[in-house]
């Protein structure tokens, strides 16, 4: 017997809005801007096995890489107990970078593990070489605390001895604690969500209904690709080195595209680097999910089918461990998360276009533009601010592409300026749209950003940005976008700044940062 | 003589409602409403109820509404702080939908043309960095000229500190005959986002709102006010030049109809009003009063102005159900709108929402407003069979009970985000169903929430018109301020509070409002330093207890609190206003022993044979004019002393 399609819609809404409800009671009880106002953070259930239910609509690189925590905390405590809840953020097993930590706690009806709910939060600060956490190092050991799978919570009981461990490596520990219980928060809500939907529908009944659930939700993934024609497609791009001003490494992948499935070769992508745009695995995977579930959202995007485990089943991923993109210990993966990430859209979606030209977006940003201020305010206390700037997106045919606008693997919010200048000896002097930086074309490419800060007390800067040489890309004829770039204005000088780096500033010093536009389509008549 | 007559119009885009309150008797009835000159039918009902040209006209509009969802509002410009004309187009930087491969933004209201810069440039302590520079305005005047422009609005940074920027420039182009609305004014708070959005929608709607309300007072109306969507009324002087306050006006007038009845028939005042129509449905929370809201989103832009918390789903009666590409139901969010409409009138095909119930029998062709429509049910049936052979195989019967299964879904996650997702939990509230297909859901609805309490409310039909009576006049400010708590905040509250007050009577004394009859109360934002999101904490009374009352608050919202962090006042909102109405509703005759006792046929009751004393109980359907209600086995429905009918049902818990 089968549960009726009615049923599933009924379930599908019943377990994404317990999803929704985690995030709305994360966000509000939250402590740092970052959480709270940039909502830098994600939600999403997975059932005993671990295969995504449903998600929140929230940052995609953390839902696509989150399946690998909750299989990781599983594999660290194959018995958990009620009451238990697991923290990591250990990139090599089950994150994708430090700052982002992953709690997963089992849900339990009668005794048994009948799914798991996880949270994500981007924390403002867990140590390393500069504020912020997201530094140009070379090894994991430079970037902040790692937390393998470990029980932050016990059979309900909270080991405050673990807290302590992770508030005293942060730059702002009272922000980590207040996150870490927000995260908690969230996770309680969850339980007590999923524990109602049993007592409603009964738990044979949803039991029953997930498999068909992941099946409804393959069977929209296989209809969607049968959209496309069958083939074998190739392409590749490049992240930048430190200074922007060249090639550091290749990602490069095949594409094969046959009876509703598509399989996807990383392997003669180049070898991880000694800077810290490496990704693990999880990111990978999670950029591949990324492209495939926006080309099944495609007909509407607004209210779009379930994404859960079931979408993802036609997708299969080759990668070649200690590659760029499928790093391992003890490389550097900061960046990974924020920059790589966004290259392997671009490679994916260079790979589609090519089967199905004029339905794919022209190059986007293609990056997170991430900067991060620190140092020690007019009060005596320190301060990590952390910002990533939105850009240009790529036009399609009819379709200009949007300016200032998030791109792909991110969504976070801006920190509105006066916000910012009540709370950080920071000064916005402008924030507009980047004229005329995006591609020319029939359709042109969305325009970047114009954001500059000024420094009123001595600081460091972090910058980890790229597409500050390799132009985002036109389609079809379309011009490429102008690049980003960031200077300093010091003593009525413009000095350039480095792609990727930390500089001290002094009071009265500009950081003026200009991100990439989008690549336009077709030629201009 | 009498006491005055006090009439109540409400403006829908189908109806118009109207009710006169003299000495108590209430009398209302419905008209047509006359798009796009929605006045004809607001003077015509006035004409029709009020015998004598003294009375008092309260009124809740669209115009203002449907200015800004329809694109339809004043060739506007935005002037800025040097620097800053796109903040606005930039918003918060997020795309809408997460999985979009083109994603697109609502476009503004503000062509990049026709936003400008001035230097001028204030601190985040209020001092000024850069004096106000007026020599390229002259420039920008001709450009607006030469564009038609017709009203400005100017946002410069912290011009909530210090006003006087924004008030020269704002001097300047009024001078020169531009509508003009300045950020200090409308929304006085920090966030440059959420102050500029508001302001730019102020600017591009208060003109045709003063077209409309000119127009209005060459009515009869002795006295004029217009609802607000805070719970309260203006005047028409202080609406023309402030209409961003009256977006939700219509929402607003119904939910303070729905209290007006619960407190008439002497009900708890925790509850969630449910107002489903053809095409959409508003849910609120009134908890004791109605939740307000600073963060409200309309048409895609952020308003702060405080509102009822109203949320709005895609959905109602004519929702169509399809099956999508998976194989899956869904209703919504397409509409069949009045024409075609549901299959069931005749002329479109889609099954809705209503060919459901009419599927299933709730909807009676002989009782569907007052028969001055003919339902073809035969057609709904054939409209939801289809549906059930795209679904495998359904009965038409059955695809019906899976379309309003998949309705209740959606109007249960929109009360959810309002309850739930607020921190209130449903079962503490009574679900009061009203609108045109309201009553059809609210019992079942309940059911899903856990709810054991359902009002129908006494006259459903004009339930928003008799808001509109029951609202005070009422005026509002707020100071953005930023004080650390330690820092002296009570002894400088103190002081500001007697500041604010003073202006706020002032402009009272604008309106010839006598000012020793106002209530006046406090809100104050307040969050611990560092946060970015604050907690209103009520503010009357002694201001030593307030950072207790803070910790308390932070503890209840978020699970704890952090009595030796520091703590910020952020912002201070002060509220004056009249006493409220009096309204006494007409009450419901007893049923005389000589009386035959209410009859049911075919399971069906008309409401107006309903009698003080009478017991109904589940399963039943419950007709009147406007609406049905489906009342389930497990519930029994009392009438009260005014026409209010409860229905409770045993708590299965």
């Amino acid at each position: 017997m089968t549960a009726r399609a009615t049923d599933l819609a009924v379930y599908h809404h019943m377990y994404q809005s317990i999803a929704d409800e985690m995030g709305a009671g994360l966000a509000r009880t939250a402590y740092s801007p970052n959480i709270k106002e940039r909502r830098d953070f994600s939600c999403a259930l997975f059932d005993a096995e671990g295969r995504l239910l449903a998600q929140a609509a929230h940052i995609p690189v953390h839902l696509g890489a989150m399946p690998r925590s909750v299989e990781a905390a599983r594999r660290a405590f194959p018995a958990l107990n009620p009451g238990d809840v697991v923290m990591l953020n250990d990139p090599f097993e089950g994150g994708t970078h430090l700052p982002d930590i992953t709690l997963v706690s089992p849900v339990f009806h009668q005794n048994q593990c009948i799914g798991h709910t996880a949270t994500r939060a981007h924390h403002a600060d867990v140590g390393g070489m500069t504020p912020g956490s997201l530094p140009n190092s070379r090894s994991i050991y430079q970037e902040g605390l790692r937390i393998p799978p470990v029980r932050l919570v016990r059979g309900g009981e909270t080991d405050d001895d673990l807290l302590r461990i992770v508030c005293a490596n942060s730059r702002n520990p009272a922000e980590r604690l207040g996150d870490m219980r927000a995260q908690l928060h969230a996770h309680h809500l969850g339980e007590t969500r999923w524990h109602e939907m049993i007592r409603r529908y009964g738990q044979p009944a949803l039991l029953q209904a997930h498999d068909e659930l992941f099946d409804y939700a393959e069977s929209c993934m296989r209809a969607a690709l049968r959209e496309l024609p069958e083939g074998r497609w190739t392409a590749e791009d490049a992240i930048e080195n430190q200074a922007g001003d060249g090639v550091q490494a290749r990602i490069r992948a095949e594409l094969v595209l046959t009876n509703g499935t598509a399989s996807l070769d990383f392997t003669a992508t180049d070898n991880a680097v000694p800077g810290s745009l490496n990704a693990v695995r999880a990111i990978t995977e999670a950029a591949v999910a990324y492209v495939f579930l926006c080309w099944m959202c495609k007909d509407n995007p607004a209210d779009p089918p379930p994404v859960n485990a079931g979408c993802l089943r036609p997708l299969n991923i080759h990668t070649r461990p200690g590659s760029l993109i499928d790093a391992r210990a003890p490389s550097a993966v900061a960046g990974g998360n924020v920059e790589t990430s966004q290259r392997i859209v671009d490679v994916v979606i260079a790979l589609l276009a090519q089967a199905a030209p004029g339905r794919f977006p022209a190059q986007s940003q293609g990056t997170m533009n991430n900067i991060t201020f620190g140092g020690t305010g007019a009060d005596g206390q320190g301060f990590a601010y952390y910002e990533t700037l939105a850009g240009g997106s790529g036009a399609g045919p009819g379709r200009p592409g949007a300016s200032a606008i998030q791109c792909h693997m991110t969504n976070t919010l801006n920190t509105p300026v006066e916000a910012l200048e009540f709370a950080y000896p920071l000064r916005i002097r402008e924030l507009a749209v980047r004229p005329n930086s995006g591609g020319k074309g029939k359709s042109p490419g969305g325009d970047g950003m114009i954001r500059e800060w000024e420094a009123l007390v001595p600081m460091d800067v972090t910058f980890l940005t790229e597409r500050r040489f390799l132009a985002p890309a036109g389609t079809q004829g379309g011009g490429n976008a102008l690049p980003g770039k960031q200077t300093l204005l010091r003593d009525g000088k413009t000095l350039p700044l480095p792609a990727k780096g930390t500089v001290s500033l002094h009071p009265g010093d500009r950081v003026r940062l200009e991100t990439p536009g989008g690549g336009g389509h077709g030629p201009c008549s | 003589m009498g006491n005055p007559i006090v009439l109540g119009v409400d403006t829908g885009g189908t109806f118009t409602d109207v009710i006169a309150l003299e000495n108590g008797t209430l009398t209302g009835f419905k008209l047509s409403s006359t798009p796009p000159n929605f006045e004809a039918a607001v003077l015509e009902g006035a004409r029709t109820l009020s015998r004598s040209a003294q009375h008092t006209l309260l009124h809740s509009t669209t115009v203002a509404t449907n200015a800004l969802l329809e694109r339809k509002g004043a060739k506007t410009a935005l002037i800025t702080s040097a620097g800053f004309r796109d903040v606005l187009e930039i918003g918060r930087q997020n795309r809408p939908c997460l999985y979009d491969l083109f994603p697109r933004r609502a476009p503004g209201l503000v062509p990049g043309h026709l936003r400008f810069e001035l230097p001028e440039r204030v601190a985040a302590d209020g001092s000024v960095l850069t004096p106000l520079d007026l020599s390229t305005l002259p420039d920008i005047i001709q450009t607006l000229r030469e564009h038609r422009v017709e009203s400005v609005a100017v946002l410069f940074l912290f011009s909530f500190l210090r006003p006087d920027h924004e008030r020269t420039l704002g001097a300047a182009l009024e001078a020169e005959g531009f509508s003009v609305s300045l950020s200090s004014e409308i929304l006085p708070e920090f966030r440059e986002v959420e102050r500029g959005s508001t302001t730019l929608v102020n600017a591009y709607v208060a003109p045709a709102m003063g077209r409309y309300l000119s127009r209005l007072k060459q009515g009869p109306a002795s006295r004029l006010h217009i609802v607000q969507s805070n719970r309260g009324c203006m005047t028409p002087e202080r609406a023309a030049r402030e209409a961003v306050h009256t977006l939700l006006s219509g929402p607003a007038a119904g939910v303070v109809g729905a209290m007006t009845v619960a407190r008439a028939g002497r009900h708890n005042l925790n509850l969630i009003t449910f107002d489903m129509g053809g095409t959409s449905t508003d849910v609120a929370l009134i908890k004791e009063q109605p939740v307000i809201t600073t963060r409200h989103t309309l048409g895609g832009f952020p308003v702060g102005v405080p509102m009822v918390d109203v949320h709005t789903v895609g959905a109602g009666g004519g929702s169509i159900a399809s099956v999508d590409a998976g194989g899956a139901l869904r209703v919504g969010p397409e509409s069949a709108g009045a024409a075609p409409g549901p299959a069931c009138y005749g002329r479109g095909d889609q099954p809705t929402v209503t060919d459901a119930h009419v599927a299933l029998g709730h909807l009676r062709p002989e009782a569907f407003l007052q028969g001055r429509m003919t339902l073809h049910p035969e057609r709904a049936r054939e409209a939801l069979a289809r549906l059930g052979q795209a679904m495998g195989g359904l009965p038409a019967e059955e695809s019906a009970r899976d379309v309003l299964r998949l309705a209740n879904l959606h109007m249960e996650s929109a009360i959810r985000v309002i309850s739930v997702q607020r921190g209130h939990d449903p079962k503490d509230f009574t679900l009061v169903g009203f609108g045109g297909a309201g009553g059809l859901h609210s019992f079942s609805l309940a059911e899903a929430l856990g709810m054991t309490r359902v009002l129908i409310p006494a006259h459903p039909g004009v339930l928003s018109a008799l808001g509109c009576v029951a609202m005070p006049l009422s005026f509002e400010t707020a100071q953005t301020v930023m004080w650390r708590w330690e820092d002296n905040t009570p002894g400088q509250l103190t002081a500001l509070l007697r500041e604010l007050q003073a202006d706020l009577f002032a402009r009272c004394a604008d309106d010839n409002i006598a000012t020793d009859s106002l209530t006046v109360s406090v809100t104050l934002a307040m969050r611990y330093a560092g946060q970015s999101h604050e907690l209103d904490i009520p503010g009357d009374g002694d201001p030593g207890g307030l950072l207790e009352r803070f910790h308390e608050t932070h503890r209840q919202h978020f699970g704890h609190c952090a009595p030796d962090e520091p703590v910020e006042l952020v912002t201070v909102r002060l509220r004056a206003e009249t006493p409220p109405p009096q309204i006494r509703l007409p009450g419901l005759p007893e049923r005389a022993p000589e009386d035959p006792p209410l009859s049911v046929k075919n399971g069906c009751v008309r409401r107006e044979e309903i009698r003080r004393g009478d017991t109904l109980k589940g399963p039943l359907i419950l007709t009147e004019d406007f609406s049905t209600h489906l009342i389930p086995a497990g519930w029994t429905v009392t009438p009260d002393a005014v026409g209010n009918l409860l229905g409770t049902r045993e708590d299965p818990a």
